[in-house]
């Protein structure tokens, strides 16, 4: 069953001026459970499709049903609740809530959901132990490296117990064992929890691992 | 709602540095405002205490005729069951009755006119202080006739001293001139020279002799122990004198009045000052935060924050910073206030303008407990309205934006 399903997505920036053709009429499906990788050139489209799926921009032409919902006709308050129960993100800079411990940022998005508190706790911690962080809950990002802060990224991405997990280049900024660790860790949850994982990279070593690779050349699949 | 709090508190203290400037700015906002006020109040607070207390008193009650002409055959004519109907009343109060004449004081140096004030020398005191304010010589003596107590700045102008004699002049009921030889036995002082010197003051028994009105007053003179009661006692005894004028020292002193409703205003205006002066200042603070913090809080969009709760975090933020300020700016201020208001400030170098339009030299500064109250609303609805500009630019924020820069 397909979970996200993407029809005829065009995106073009700067209409008016000098007109940037993203996306030019892109179809895509992605079913439940994937570990899928989206690639591509610099500028081929990747980060703008992954925006447009995970409703933080807005196709020109097409439309996007994720879980049955089309989503392309959301307003803003709607599109974030949305992403809140739906999408899990993790991006290539990490960001994380600078002034919140790594289990507070894992709880963050738990909160939004209005979960209570021992809820809330037991999964932060189940969480960050699944990502081997369970003695560094109480750090913040400033007392972290940089690969601990993406897993504390994909912990919290879990946390919400979403339909799928989107990762724009998520080893981008990590060394080579980190990554590899990183995505061991990923491919572990997407086994035993069925979490759908896609990934924007060009980076090889992602590529290597994904399941399934969709490349992504001057706005189109090939 | 306690995640959103606890993330707001925790984003204050990223910038150590901005978040105490803020607080310091609004703390010395709050203490000069308060402080300036004080003083403010202060001074004309003494200037209506002093005006009530040497010239107005709280009432005056007079011959209805005696307002359109000050004429010597208006006087009272029933000033004893006024004086124990005043006295026999629950509120706290000292009245006094007195004969006024309009006449000229000679000396063998000059000549001025002044209002002559026949009084009844113990009553008087304890009414006007008058007793207190003699700076040369004494006070009246009992059984002793024919003395006169003047201010210390017409005695320079007569070129009189104590000991020496001046005359009297004036027309009596029968409308024939009249004179009479007074000793000064004291010089006065009040707060006010310029009113020292429009009269002087003789015993009631001796004027009343010379004008031939035996037990006659043209004035009688309240002073209440509690100002908050003037209205109910004015009104008490209207009603039970309905032939009398009664006036409050807000009709005998119209400047009185004024100063009092000019201080409402003025203080209306210096807040006013203070909170536009701290939104700029505030709206500039908080508006660099959201703008460095462009980037986090779409990602916090991105995550799920509904527009709401962002807009609550701004508006917590702006409201902490206001809300730390605020305690501290409240007891430096009534630190500040409580000091100056037991020492004064002492404006002695400008005593000569001062004295002249009634203002005491030394300054105790001086503010109703309600406006701290006051104030401290007017800073949280500050806070509140500068905090709603930077919260609107942050929840415009597109969380795409955020998600081009990583």
């Amino acid at each position: 069953m397909e979970i996200i399903k993407a029809t005829g997505i065009h995106k073009t920036y700067n209409p008016d001026k000098i007109p940037v053709h993203a996306l030019r009429g892109v179809d895509l499906g992605i079913e439940k459970g994937e570990f899928t990788a989206i690639v591509g050139p610099s500028g081929s489209g990747k980060t703008t499709l992954l925006n447009i799926i995970g409703g933080l921009d807005t196709p020109d032409k097409g439309s996007i049903i994720i879980n049955n919902t089309d989503i392309s006709s959301f307003k803003d308050n709607e599109m974030i609740n949305f992403r809140r129960d739906n999408i899990g993100f993790v991006f290539q800079a990490y960001n994380l809530i600078p002034v919140l411990t790594a289990k507070e940022n894992v709880e963050f998005v738990m909160v939004l959901q209005n979960r209570n508190l021992k809820e809330r706790t037991e999964r932060a911690e189940e969480l960050l132990n699944a990502v081997d962080l369970g003695d560094k809950m109480d750090k913040r990002p400033s007392e972290l490296s940089g690969g601990q802060q993406q897993r504390v990224a994909v912990a919290r991405a879990l946390a919400s117990n979403p339909t799928f997990v989107l990762a724009d280049e998520p080893t981008a900024n990590l060394d080579s064992t980190t990554t590899a660790n990183l995505l061991d860790m990923m491919l572990e949850l997407n086994q035993q929890e069925k979490m759908t994982f896609v990934f924007s990279t060009h980076d090889q070593r992602v590529i290597d691992r994904a399941r399934r690779v969709i490349t992504l050349v001057d706005g189109k699949i090939v | 709602m306690k995640m959103i709090l606890s993330i707001a508190w925790r984003n204050i203290w990223r910038n150590k540095t901005r978040s105490w400037v803020v607080i310091g700015s609004i703390l010395v906002g709050i203490w000069s405002i308060l402080f300036m006020l004080s003083f403010s109040y202060g001074l004309i607070t003494t200037y209506v205490d002093n005006t009530i207390r040497y010239q107005s008193s709280h009432i005056q009650i007079h011959n209805p005729d005696w307002k359109e002409d000050q004429e010597v055959e208006f006087t009272l004519e029933n000033t004893e069951s006024v004086l124990q109907y005043i006295n026999n009343q629950s509120y706290q109060s000292s009245a006094t009755q007195r004969t006024l004449v309009n006449g000229m004081v000679r000396s063998s140096r000059g000549a001025r006119g002044a209002m002559i004030k026949g009084i009844h020398s113990e009553k008087e005191g304890q009414v006007s202080h008058i007793d207190q304010k003699i700076v040369e010589g004494k006070y009246f003596t009992e059984n002793k006739k024919n003395e006169i107590i003047i201010a210390q700045k017409l005695a320079e102008r007569l070129k009189l001293k104590i000991r020496k004699k001046l005359v009297l002049q004036f027309q009596n009921a029968q409308g024939d001139i009249v004179a009479g030889s007074f000793r000064i036995v004291g010089l006065f002082s009040t707060a006010n020279t310029l009113y020292d010197e429009s009269f002087v003051m003789i015993k009631q028994t001796d004027l009343n002799r010379l004008l031939v009105l035996p037990n006659a007053s043209h004035e009688i003179a309240v002073f209440l122990d509690n100002s908050k009661e003037l209205a109910q006692v004015k009104s008490d005894i209207q009603n039970q004198f309905p032939h009398l004028l009664i006036e409050d020292y807000k009709e005998i002193s119209p400047d009185a009045n004024l100063y009092e409703s000019q201080m409402e205003v003025s203080h209306r205006i210096f807040i006013t000052i203070f909170m536009l002066a701290l939104i700029f200042g505030i709206i500039n603070t908080m508006l660099m935060a959201v703008l460095e913090r462009n980037k986090e809080l779409g990602m916090l969009m991105a995550l799920g924050m509904n527009k709401t709760r962002v807009f609550f975090m701004i508006v917590f933020e702006t409201l902490m910073l206001g809300i730390i300020a605020l305690p501290f700016g409240l007891i430096l201020s009534w630190l500040s206030i409580t000091y100056f208001g037991k020492h004064g400030v002492d404006l002695s170098a400008f005593s000569d303008g001062m004295e002249q339009f009634g203002m005491s030299t030394l300054i105790k500064s001086y503010i109703p407990t309600e406006l701290y109250f006051s104030l401290s609303i007017a800073t949280v609805f500050t806070a509140l309205l500068a905090s709603i500009y930077p919260a609107i630019k942050a929840i415009n924020l597109k969380p795409i934006e955020a998600m081009r820069k990583i």
